[in-house]
């Protein structure tokens, strides 16, 4: 094994207050962060209309003179947008979860949350909720999720272990997902196609109210995380050895689980089923940053809006006209990618 | 739990005793009332002018048939499945036995406009196959062998990739949706007895499998050190308990459709009672699984008539609750 | 003396402010002409200017019911059938219409890029997306997609073609009075007749409690049998001991053509317990075209639909080319009395 590289350390003056940068982590998020700009560019530049870069920066900065103004800041910059802030929630969900269960299978489906989400507003849909307006739908899924994570917590009752959560969540997903597939049986076709596609997983109209209601969420929870993420590191030695650190496990816990719900239902209510980059997000980060979880979280978060990105484009780009939802190409830019890592990952 | 032999055979017996009254009900109970004298009729003094005689040999002896089939084979291999992986979250799921069925059911019926059921039968076992394969491939080890987590996290991959394939032909097609719903949600009415022979072969030929294999499946639950160091050899048991696991799935799947809840729960249930020596796990799974699955139907008849239930959703709505006590109270290791 | 000075410019002010005045009243004058108007819908009031020309219909019932005002759509969304546009309606959209993709998600950009002055869509799909659609341009939304009354007469209200619309109402109102009058007189005792609307899917049966077909069937009389009038769309039937649940005097069957369709059907319709059925035992089971039935949504189809109906009853039809534009008087000497 060969020794550390020296890491990147940063103190104010009188030595209070020190940072220290895996200059690894620091490489690499710093390259994501670029690919991140560069593909958040590329996404709107290109739609079904034909649209030159310089007519796109002139649409962004100076609307007035632009002809293409409401098709980048109307369409393409919210949609945009969303998919960052979504990709992000899920992808550092997923890291939380996998981190509090200590199994790399969890995400946010698996524990039952996106469950939770989706019969909800699978059923707003069919009950004709969106003749209400379609702006309760992002709340009754948040609800969905909630109620879902209150009643796995009820459910663990005193022993909130990851085996017991996981379990539990396994069983109220089953049951949900066939809750959710009792209603789209006897919905109308029309109805049934409608949440479906939200089932899995469309940015599609995407609106600035959108992002406005997702943003204070995403920006409030990411930062959380980061926060809350040395904890995790501590989590991952088992419980005993992190109580003997002064961890206060089971609080811990149960803030990361909330937190978790918090970000991931926000984001499911706002895009549909996506929850497969809950999964994927942090395992293709793991292979690439090997330290903790502090690291572990911006470079998550870039990996899963990136995803996202991508996959929106192609739903948007691949089969004109016809807009498919984001969900489909998520699975099918991830999967390869997390088989490519399966093949080269040492057990 | 049930300890001692007598116990366990006294609680197969009660077992059977369930599943045989809920194949009765499955086959007395329905939109039109059938009273038990007509079945002892339609076997000894068959009357082909009879209507309640009719209904009772096109509609319910095929369906009670394929519920008992179906729910027995989908218990036994989740048994056999998280057995293997030693992960008490494991069902022939996430083998992507689902995933490949359903995909290649979808582009079967939409590209190539395959629309038989016979042959749609034919192709979803095909698919749950290749996609079982699939995962089997890649969850190999350097060594050879097969890494449980490894396999889990393939089949993820898996699973995730044929089924976005698939939602994408059908958001497309609207058409192919509605039809497909159904099969989706999990069905086993409307598919007559000449679907199911041609694979019965195949669930005799797994289940014989299963009866060889008891003694070896025990001891695979422990440590493969240990279990090297008796002699075992490991990777063949895998090899033919995953097969049995596959044809198992495969078939119920091509046969009914996503029944998912099954083959999660009812080992937990089952082991439960009997404790872990597979010898009776896997005949306690076959009988509560068949069980389950003809109460199920035969209740999915009642909830909201004539509108029928999927067969799936009643499944989940009577082993949840079960599922969530058991859950509370035991340790959770298979 | 200043106010000499003054005199002078005086009548070249005068000029120059008369043809201030007059240049104030015409634009006055023409801003009111051209203020437009509001018409009222669904999700609000719409504000439109002058008579919008350039049309994109975002659901099938919208296609229709624009065709049928002869209006020339811009945009259209694609039909689940008989891609991309049925076939009763192909001939009828002009050569450079664009299609926007599938109904559920039509491409925004390229409705945008079309630069439209109309926007029509339908509450149940376009509710969410109804603010985006209105700042690309004034938009209507129709409260139910199989009301195509209601979708004629918004339609006709914005595009400036009222009358054309009000004249399509009144021949199909009277066409509705005349099928009654003349179903009434041919079969006597037997009428009014229970329907039921089935139909046959690869592994299923449905049974249609409410929708576009039924709503007409509705109006002309041909009321549903007790049994089927519970809520929501319909029920689907998986085994053949629901077939009772279909019964009626009359059953409208429609079906895709496919195999596995074919095959369902031929199984169900050979069981006693269909042969049971009073329809079956009239012979009053009537195969009908899926498009006109269940998708097209729209006065045209509704007109094609009475058509059929007209057919099956063997009722003296006055034809198809007399809806909403020529007098449509029975001729004399029919022997009817309608």
């Amino acid at each position: 094994m060969t020794a550390p590289r020296a890491d990147l350390i940063l103190r104010t003056a009188d030595g209070g207050l020190s940072l220290r940068f895996d200059r690894r982590t620091l490489a690499v998020t710093v390259l994501l962060a670029l690919a991140f700009v560069a593909s958040a560019g590329v996404s709107l530049c290109l739609g079904s209309q034909a649209t030159s870069p310089a007519a796109v920066f002139e649409a962004l900065f100076f609307p007035a003179r632009s002809d293409i103004a409401l098709i980048v800041h109307e369409i393409r910059l919210p949609r945009v947008l969303l998919a960052i802030l979504v990709g992000a929630c899920l992808g550092v969900a997923g890291l939380l979860l996998q981190g509090l269960v200590r199994n790399p299978l969890a995400s946010p489906d698996v524990i039952g949350i996106t469950g939770g989400a989706s019969l909800a507003a699978v059923s707003f849909l069919v009950l004709g909720g969106a003749a209400l307006g379609e702006a309760w739908l992002p709340l009754a899924a948040l609800g969905g999720a909630l109620s879902v994570a209150l009643a796995i917590v009820a459910l663990s009752g005193r022993g909130l272990t990851p085996a017991r959560l996981v379990l539990i969540g396994i069983g109220i997903s089953a049951a949900l997902g066939a809750a959710t597939t009792l209603v789209l049986v006897l919905a109308a076709d029309t109805t049934a196609m409608q949440a479906y596609v939200w089932l899995t997983g469309s940015l599609y109209a995407a609106q600035w109210r959108e992002v406005a209601a997702l943003a204070p969420w995403a920006l409030m929870g990411l930062p959380l995380a980061l926060g809350l993420a040395r904890h995790l590191d501590a989590l991952a030695l088992g419980d005993d050895l992190a109580t003997g650190l002064g961890n206060p496990v089971r609080g811990t816990r149960l803030a990361l689980l909330l937190l978790a719900v918090a970000l991931a239902g926000s984001a499911v209510a706002f895009a549909g089923g996506l929850s497969f980059i809950g999964l994927l997000a942090p395992h293709i980060a793991r292979r690439l940053v090997a330290r903790g979880h502090a690291g572990l979280v911006p470079v998550t978060a870039l990996i899963g809006a990136l995803i996202l990105l991508h996959a929106d484009l192609l739903g948007r780009l691949a089969f004109l006209p016809r807009d498919l939802p984001a969900g489909i190409f998520v699975a099918g830019i991830g999967a390869p990618f997390f088989v490519y890592l399966l093949h080269r990952w040492r057990t | 739990m049930l300890t001692s032999p007598l116990a366990r055979l006294l609680g197969l017996g009660l077992g059977a005793l369930l599943t045989l009254a809920a194949g009765l009900a499955s086959l007395l109970l329905g939109a039109t009332e059938i009273p038990l004298a007509t079945l002892v009729e339609a076997f000894l003094a068959p009357d082909p002018g009879s209507t309640p005689q009719l209904i009772l040999l096109s509609e319910r002896l095929p369906r009670a048939v394929i519920a008992a089939l179906v729910g027995a084979s989908l218990a036994v291999a989740g048994a056999l499945m998280q057995t293997l992986t030693r992960n008490a979250l494991a069902a022939p799921s996430i083998l992507g036995i689902n995933a490949g069925a359903m995909c290649f059911v979808v582009v079967a019926s939409t590209l190539f406009a395959l629309r038989s059921p016979l042959v749609l039968v034919g192709v979803a076992f095909l698919g749950a196959l290749v996609a079982a394969l699939l995962v089997a491939l890649l969850g190999r080890e350097r060594g050879g062998g097969l890494s449980p987590v490894r396999v889990v996290l393939a089949g993820v991959a898996v699973t995730a990739l044929f089924v976005s394939l698939a939602q994408g032909l059908l958001i497309i097609d609207q058409e192919r949706f509605e039809s497909l719903l159904l099969w989706l949600a999990g069905s086993v009415a409307g598919r007559g007895l000449e679907t199911v022979v041609p694979l019965l072969p195949f669930f005799l030929l797994a289940a014989a499998l299963c009866a060889l294999l008891v003694r070896q499946l025990n001891l695979l639950a422990l440590d493969d050190e240990v279990v090297k160091g008796l002699g075992q050899r490991t990777g063949r048991v895998r090899l033919l308990a995953g097969a049995a696991v596959i044809v198992l799935a495969g078939g119920s799947v091509a046969l009914a459709g996503m029944i998912g809840f099954v083959g999660l729960i009812v080992p937990h249930m089952v082991r439960a009672l009997f404790g872990r020596d597979h010898r009776w796990v896997l005949s306690g799974c076959a009988l509560l699984g068949a069980g389950l699955l003809l109460a199920a139907d035969t209740l999915a008849r009642f909830l909201m008539p004539p509108q029928e239930v999927p067969v799936g959703v009643m499944t989940a709505l009577l082993g949840t609750p079960f599922f969530l006590y058991l859950a509370r109270r035991r340790s959770l290791s298979p | 003396m200043g106010f000499s000075r003054y005199r002078r410019l005086l009548r070249p002010g005068a000029l120059v402010l008369l043809g201030c005045g007059l240049a104030l009243v015409s634009t006055v004058g023409a801003a009111s002409a051209g203020e437009g108007h509001r018409v009222v819908h669904a999700l609000g009031e719409t504000h439109l200017e002058g008579r919008p020309e350039r049309i994109v219909t975002l659901y099938q019932g919208a296609t229709d019911t624009a065709l049928a005002l002869g209006l020339e759509p811009v945009g259209v969304v694609e039909s689940w059938l008989e891609r991309p546009m049925y076939r009763y309606l192909r001939d009828e959209l002009p050569a450079e219409v664009r299609f926007l993709g599938l109904e559920t998600q039509p491409d925004l950009e390229a409705v945008a890029g079309l630069a439209p002055d109309l926007i029509v869509g339908a509450r149940y799909r376009h509710a969410g997306v109804y603010p985006l659609l209105s700042r690309i341009a004034p938009t209507l939304i129709a409260d139910s997609a199989h009301d195509f009354a209601a979708m004629l007469e918004l339609m006709g209200q914005a595009t400036g073609r009222e009358s054309r619309a009000r004249a399509l109402l009144d021949a199909w109102h009277a066409r509705v009075a005349d099928f009654r009058c003349r179903a009434a007189a041919a079969l006597g005792d037997a009428w009014p007749q229970s329907a039921s609307v089935v139909s046959f899917r690869g592994d299923h049966a449905r049974l249609y409690y409410d929708g576009f077909a039924r709503s007409i069937l509705d109006q002309l009389g041909l009321r549903r049998p007790e049994g089927q009038d519970g809520p929501g769309w319909g029920i689907k039937l998986v085994s053949r001991e629901s077939l009772p649940a279909m019964d009626a005097d009359t059953i409208f069957v429609f079906m895709r053509d496919d195999p596995a369709v074919a095959e369902l059907h031929r199984d169900w319709t050979a069981h006693p317990l269909w042969r049971n059925l009073a329809a079956v035992e009239q012979g009053r089971v009537y195969y009908v075209d899926p498009v006109i039935w269940n998708m097209g949504a729209g006065i045209q189809a509704a007109n094609r639909l009475l058509d059929e109906l007209y057919a099956h009853y063997g009722l003296q039809n006055s034809g198809l080319q007399d809806y909403g534009l020529e007098d449509s008087s029975v001729p004399e000497g029919e022997g009817a009395t309608c």
